[in-house]
């Protein structure tokens, strides 16, 4: 049995990791919806003018259609390399599976702001700086181990004679990978598309990096705002990513259920 | 090649019933270790017939059945299913089902649709898949459950979906890769059954791999079993029981007390003592051999002039008594033999619980249940 006392000790903690985890969320979403001119928490009176400020702004907008962009094409890139990456790493006996493994976790090990110098000089080299498309590429790249554990994680917990098993109902190599493998590790790809979507959304550093004044992704084109005057409209911008992240977690819940990270290996 | 030459030889020898499905010729896996996991077995299997590989783990029981359906190349050795060779034959092209130990359900479909699977994926005329579907889901006791995941049935049941799965499509051969070693005992008892049941409905010609005796001799109509990559014994069951080969199959299969000492002729020498017996192949005497003496096969009395129908009799003591519910099995030790435990069952209702540990008892059997083995083997 648990005391009273231990009942309230356990409870207290919940409470207060609950707390220190939405101080944030509460802090920027409540100053988004200030009425006054000055971003302050309590805010200072409740009006959704912000909301109507930024999705006036030309180049808030912009910048956001440049970030749903760019990580469309960071997921194009993302999913199926990390998704065949992630099958052929965990069901199939490869050589060099060990060294492969770690040249794809590679990205973690480098600072954000190495790959990003690194890139942004390579890209520049290559004449491609300018595009929106090779942020997309660059944040694949760097991503890329979240979605391959993610696969990984899924084709680990397949049982392993799956593959067998259609072989001997007569589905050749193919049919095997397009009927068996690939539906067994949608969970795997779902979560791992959506969180790849996310921080390609999100990004910051390496976009900074690798955009000018035409490519501004919107974490870069925030930047710049802060650095001009700070004006409750970037709470209001905040607040939208927060939805956007909030999205993605009932998607994720909707397709393929949450307990996939309760279970993750 | 020399494999080939080999297997003529065979075949010359050995007249071919018109009616093998599958025909197995000096097959081979080597790893690489050294000790082959398959050392050259052979056999052949009549169509219709249900054949259970029965052998401790490790014994290469698994491996073989692996080759037969094509996820393994056997390193020399040929194949045949219905007179067809199939070494060049990817698994997808062989008309084999299997019903595998972890089941191997597609997960994201339900039972009709893995019933189903097989079917497209052998290109039958879609129009028949569902009505065969149906047929084969009612031939496993399953009708209503079609439309239920994997994870929405109980583990007998997911058994069946894995049995429809398997003989949908009407293979040449079902391989069952001991498919009920997880199942309690009583599930296990009852599918055995089912197993039984439906390969007669189907007369489809099984080879089921097991490590269960019991299993083995319920099921099969041929048994082989194999220890250490080798075939030791393919017999019928009850041939197999009765005249066990080696002292591996004597030992595997029931319980029994082996007796080490010399061949002599007609029996076994014991130090001073001689023993009755019936030797299994031919040892020259005074060549080491084992006698080994089945435990329901030993009388066990107060005195030795009580067993009057055996004609060994030895006087020893209760060493142990266990109670197994439908009958006792005793340990004693013979003064006569020291160190060797002999294991006796009895089940006689009218004397269940004569004698105590440590007390005075008797033991005999007759000649013809001593088997004695040359003990190399």
């Amino acid at each position: 049995m648990i005391s009273r006392a231990q009942r309230l000790l356990f409870w207290s903690i919940v409470w207060f990791c609950i707390a220190i985890l939405s101080v944030p969320t509460i802090i920027v979403v409540g100053a988004s919806v200030t009425a006054g001119n000055i971003i302050t928490f309590p805010p200072d009176g409740f009006s959704l003018k912000w909301y109507g400020a930024i999705a006036m702004a030309r180049d808030l907008r912009q910048a956001f259609g440049r970030s749903v962009i760019v990580s469309l094409i960071c997921l194009a890139v993302s999913v199926p390399v990390g998704t065949l990456a992630g099958i052929a790493l965990t069901r199939f006996r490869l050589r060099f599976a060990n060294a492969l493994q770690v040249y794809l976790l590679l990205p973690f090990t480098i600072p954000l702001i190495g790959s990003g110098i690194g890139m942004m000089l390579v890209f520049g080299n290559w004449g491609i700086l300018g595009s929106v498309w090779p942020v997309g590429v660059a944040l694949a790249a760097i991503n890329i181990p979240f979605i391959v554990w993610s696969v990984s994680s899924a084709a680990t917990a397949l049982d392993g004679d799956l593959e067998l098993a259609a072989a001997s109902c007569g589905a050749g190599r193919v049919e095997t990978f397009l009927h068996v493998t690939l539906p067994g590790v949608m969970p795997g790809v779902i979560t791992g598309g959506l969180l790849m979507f996310v921080l390609a959304m999100t990004e910051f550093l390496v976009s900074l990096l690798l955009t000018d004044a035409r490519t501004v992704t919107l974490p870069v084109q925030i930047y710049n705002n802060i650095r001009s005057i700070i004006t409750p409209d970037l709470a209001a911008i905040s607040s939208v990513f927060v939805v956007i992240a909030l999205l993605a977690v009932w998607l994720l819940d909707k397709l393929v259920g949450l307990e996939i990270f309760l279970k993750s290996k | 090649m020399n494999e080939s030459s080999s297997a003529g030889a065979t075949r010359a020898r050995v007249p071919e019933p018109e009616t093998t499905a599958v025909r197995v010729r000096d097959v081979t896996m080597d790893f690489g270790s050294g000790v082959p996991a398959v050392d050259r077995a052979s056999f052949d299997l009549e169509a219709g017939k249900f054949l259970t590989i029965l052998g401790p783990s490790g014994s290469g029981k698994t491996t073989l059945l692996r080759m037969i359906a094509g996820f393994q190349k056997p390193t020399s050795g040929d194949i045949t299913i219905n007179g067809k060779p199939v070494d060049a034959d990817p698994p997808h092209r062989r008309s084999i089902g299997m019903v595998f130990q972890k089941l191997a359900l597609f997960p994201h479909m339900t039972a009709a649709e893995n019933v189903a699977f097989p079917l497209k994926m052998r290109r039958f005329d879609p129009r028949t898949i569902p009505d065969r579907v149906k047929g084969f889901l009612d031939l496993v006791k399953l009708v209503g459950y079609g439309d239920r995941r994997m994870h929405e049935l109980s583990g007998g049941q997911q058994q069946r979906v894995a049995i429809a799965r398997a003989l949908v499509f009407e293979p040449e051969l079902l391989l069952l890769d001991e498919p009920l070693a997880a199942l309690d005992r009583k599930l296990r008892e009852e599918m055995q059954l089912e197993f039984r049941r439906i390969q007669h409905e189907l007369g489809v010609t099984t080879i089921n791999v097991t490590h269960d005796q019991r299993e083995a001799l319920v099921v099969s109509d041929r048994i082989i079993v194999m220890d250490g990559g080798r075939i030791q014994q393919h017999a019928r069951p009850i041939d197999l029981y009765r005249q066990p080969h080696n002292s591996f199959v004597a030992g595997f299969l029931g319980v029994s007390t082996f007796i080490p000492g010399e061949a002599a002729e007609g029996g076994l020498t014991v130090g001073a003592l001689q023993l009755s017996g019936t030797h299994s192949s031919r040892i020259a005497a005074g060549e080491p051999a084992r006698g080994a003496i089945r435990a329901e096969q030993i009388r066990i009395g107060p005195t030795p002039d009580s067993l009057a129908r055996c004609d060994t009799k030895l006087a020893g003591t209760i060493l142990d008594v266990i109670f197994e519910g439908e009958r006792l099995l005793y340990v004693v030790e013979a003064d006569a033999l020291p160190g060797i435990a002999f294991h006796i069952y009895h089940h006689d209702p009218e004397s269940f619980d004569l004698y105590q540990i440590g007390a005075p008892a008797a033991i005999g059997w007759n000649a013809q249940d001593m088997k004695i083995f040359n003990a190399a083997v």
